[in-house]
């Protein structure tokens, strides 16, 4: 195979590759545990809150910018739907308005601020970031909300046939968001956007309309994470969420997603999700510390791109 | 800029009798089987400004560059101090004191001025031991300097905040620091005011009476005429004409500019029929600084190629982001068949049936993560979409073919329209980013600069695809800073100065020296 092959190989099976390596090593270290059934379950359901957040992020790096506000808004959409439920809103409309609606409203307000301030995005959500988690705090007075109607918690962390409601969760939004990629005119003007900003604006791209709807998905998928989550934990955790943006820029990134724009698949982006939830559970399998997994978590980050560079950009 | 009678005329040229410091002889540059330069002669002497004249093109700033050792000449010697070097190396030019004083400034705005005049050679100062910068001794020494360039500033002003003039008498007052004997200025008054010129001119001749060689790179005939002793006039590559300039009139020194045999082969048929009603009518537009693009009225009529021509930076640019509503207006108002159509962005300029091929493919023109195809169907398939182009889904069967159609119709050579936009040459991406216009299928296509960075076959390919659209009826307006081309395809000229049209030449009759002192001396 000539090294343009090889890249190109890479580009569209090597975060695969790299999923199967982890795996191969989890194995070996830890036999018998960690190929279980069960753990491999279990490894699905802990990654679609990853994949889910990691969904938004490649957005937002697609056209070039980052969202380091999908921790926070994990946890002010939990919060909300939390208290909209134990004040005895029907589980199904708190979740539309906590949710989809809070995501789709502070994904908004980045939005509309990268597009009238002009200043990077890495900037405006790393102030949101800091925002929404305190608008967070505020409302929940720092403490957990519980008290939820059995049927909520159970529609979301029970199984749909033999399938774990997390995961069909975390697949439809990446099948939707796969379709909206590959198929409709928006997403093709999105990547147009990332891998030329000014040259979409001359083909007539309304530049900034689309950067809201970047920055919008991007919170609706981090309001969905927040309402699972809550789910999962069956208590909305102000403090929930920490640290999500590291997870889900690194699946992207993993993904083969491109800081500069206009690259990147969703189906590498699961994997890459999918990644992440494996490191985290093998690492658990081994008993390592938590201090210490962040450490390990880290530097696989690090060499996980490390190797997709060397192999994926011929020189 | 277009105040000359307030420049004081110049003293009467000095007849030098100084040995020259630098004589470029019978100099050639050939860059890939293309004369850049041929047979250029160039004296320079001490205590003489001696003034480079030429279209955007002709040669100047590669003699410039040769001259300071960046290029190397294909043939041709190079006397200097006595010596006969077949290249100079930017080493030995520097040594020998060539300065360059580029219109991009090379100082570092972040470091103030002490530091870039400074930068690259900080004095140092040993105190325990170790060595320090020498602060005091910078003070003292940029003080002196500064002093005989009569700019009296606050050294630690960062170079960013100052005005341009003092930027460019901190780059001026750099290479005096290095000893410059031959100052070389490109076009040091583009973004002067007046005053600023004045100033500029009184150091200038004061360097010059103190020995230094100053070499004068200018489009402004009245300041050439203000500041000069002796010219070169390059055209093409070639030295069409030299000697002192008292010698000369304007009118001489634009003939030697300019004189090719105009081939006026892509012209249409006929005459255009310019008494019915206008494809695309523009009126009062000026640009919202109200410089750049000032009270600019033309209209377009269906057959017709309307040429833009003017030196570079004139606001022809501009004008046409105006009209396709990238740039923002004071005022204007633009037509298409009748019907007010003024774009406030390009998606509506999209959607009411402009096209706009821009001067920078890489900047502003293709996507470089999509293929041909993609590239190709991306602004018709915005322009059919509802919501300002963001409902609908994608047809590749269809984009398939409204790609493939204009793949044989520009005839871009490409394997397959799967291919990376950016494994084609020049040419074909400039013929694809067509392609995606023609594919709108707009009643106006503005061409800017259409046939930058492409070689002379496709250029030729371009002015038959520029006739056979307006053949087909529609409006097309041309920008080009190249005086052949203009003259090649246009059925009228505007010659634009300064953010305004100065005239409307008919294509037929105009003539390069017409167009050439238009577009120099703007409106009087």
């Amino acid at each position: 195979m000539s090294r343009s092959r090889i890249a190109k190989f890479w580009d569209y099976y090597g975060t695969f590759c790299i999923l199967i390596v982890i795996v191969a090593l989890f194995s070996a270290l830890s036999p018998g545990y960690f190929t279980k059934p069960d753990n491999i379950v279990q490894i699905f359901v802990q990654s679609a809150i990853t994949v889910m957040t990691a969904l938004g992020e490649f957005f937002a790096i697609l056209i070039a910018g980052i969202d380091l506000s999908v921790g926070s808004i994990v946890a002010l959409s939990g919060i909300v739907t939390g208290k909209l439920m134990v004040a005895g809103l029907d589980p199904f409309l708190a979740v539309l308005i906590g949710g989809v609606g809070v995501g789709l409203v502070l994904g908004a307000i980045n939005g509309a601020l990268v597009n009238y301030t002009g200043l990077h995005p890495f900037i405006i959500t790393l102030g949101t970031n800091s925002i929404f988690r305190g608008v967070t705090m505020i409302i929940s007075d720092a403490s957990p909300v519980f008290g939820f109607p059995y049927s909520f918690v159970q529609a979301l962390t029970g199984n749909v046939w033999f399938i774990p409601a997390p995961v069909l969760f975390a697949l439809s939004l990446a099948v939707v968001l796969w379709f909206v990629t590959t198929k409709t005119k928006l997403g093709r003007n999105i990547y147009a956007l990332g891998g030329n900003r000014e040259a979409a604006y001359f083909s007539g791209i309304d530049i900034k309309l689309h950067t809201l709807i970047v920055f919008m998905i991007s919170g609706v998928c981090s309001g969905l994470a927040g309402v699972l989550s809550t789910a999962r934990l069956g208590a909305a955790e102000p403090a929930a969420g920490m640290n999500f943006e590291t997870f889900a820029i690194a699946s992207a990134i993993i993904g083969g997603t491109s800081f500069f724009g206009g690259k990147g698949r969703i189906p590498s982006v699961v994997v890459g999700g999918l990644i992440i939830g494996t490191i985290n559970n093998g690492l658990n399998m081994l008993r390592v510390q938590t201090f210490y997994q962040l450490v390990v978590m880290g530097s696989l980050i690090i060499a996980a791109v490390a190797l997709d560079r060397l192999i994926g950009r011929p020189k | 800029m277009s105040a000359p009678t307030a420049l004081p005329p110049g003293p009467e040229a000095k007849r030098p009798a100084a040995e020259p410091l630098v004589q470029m002889r019978d100099i050639d540059k050939v860059f890939g089987g293309i004369n850049a330069l041929k047979g250029v002669n160039l004296d320079i002497r001490p205590g003489e400004v001696h003034v480079l004249l030429g279209e955007n093109g002709a040669g100047k700033s590669t003699l410039m560059k040769i001259l300071s050792g960046i290029y190397t000449p294909s043939s041709g010697t190079i006397r200097l101090d006595g010596t006969d070097h077949p290249a100079l190396t930017p080493t030995q030019a520097a040594a020998a004191g060539i300065a360059i004083i580029y219109q991009e400034l090379s100082v570092i705005n972040e470091l103030s001025a002490l530091e870039n005049l400074f930068v690259g050679r900080i004095p140092l100062r040993r105190r325990f031991g170790i060595g320090t910068v020498d602060w005091r001794g910078m003070q003292r020494e940029a003080t002196r300097i500064l002093g005989r360039l009569g700019l009296n500033i606050d050294l630690n002003t960062p170079v960013g905040q100052l005005p341009i003039a003092h930027r460019q008498l901190i780059e001026i007052a750099k290479s005096l620091m290095r000893n410059a004997r031959v100052l070389v200025m490109d076009e040091p008054t583009s973004s002067l005011t007046n005053i600023e010129v004045k100033k500029l001119f009184d150091l200038v001749r004061q360097l010059r009476d103190e020995g230094t060689a100053i070499m004068f790179i200018s489009h402004k005939l009245d300041e050439v005429r203000a500041i000069g002793d002796r010219f070169t006039v390059l055209k093409d590559g070639t030295p069409t004409g030299s000697g002192m300039i008292a010698d000369y009139t304007n009118d001489d020194l634009v003939r030697m500019m300019v004189g090719r045999v105009v081939q006026r082969t892509f012209l249409s048929a006929q005459p255009v029929d310019c008494s019915g009603s206008p494809v695309l009518t523009v009126e009062h537009v000026t640009s919202a600084d109200r410089t750049r693009v000032r009270d600019v009225s033309f209209s377009v009529y269906s057959g017709e190629i309307f040429g833009f021509a003017g030196l570079v930076g004139s606001g022809r640019t501009e004008l046409m982001n105006c009209l396709f509503g990238t740039m923002s207006r004071a005022s204007g108002r633009i037509e298409l068949n009748g019907r007010d159509i003024t774009p406030r962005a390009p998606v509506q300029a999209l959607k009411n049936g402009m096209a706009y091929i821009t001067e920078n493919r890489r900047q502003t023109g293709f996507l470089p993560n999509f293929s041909i195809m993609s590239n190709i169907g991306l602004s018709q398939s915005l322009k059919e979409a509802p919501l300002r182009g963001l409902w609908g889904l994608l047809n590749p069967k269809r984009e398939h073919d409204i790609a493939e159609h204009q793949r044989q119709r520009l005839s871009i050579k490409c394997a397959s329209i799967q291919q990376n936009i950016t494994e084609l040459s020049g040419g074909n991406q400039q013929k694809v980013l067509i392609g995606k216009w023609m594919a709108t299928e707009p009643d106006v296509f503005i061409f800017d600069e259409p046939t930058r960075g492409i070689d002379v076959g496709a250029k030729s390919e371009m002015y038959s695809i520029m006739r056979t659209l307006s053949n087909a009826g529609k409006a097309i307006i041309m920008v080009s800073s190249e005086l052949p081309e203009i003259l090649a395809i246009c059925d009228r000229i505007a010659v634009f100065s300064a953010g305004r049209i100065v005239e409307i030449l008919e294509g037929r009759s105009a003539s390069e020296e017409t167009i050439l002192s238009l577009a120099i001396r703007g409106r009087e």
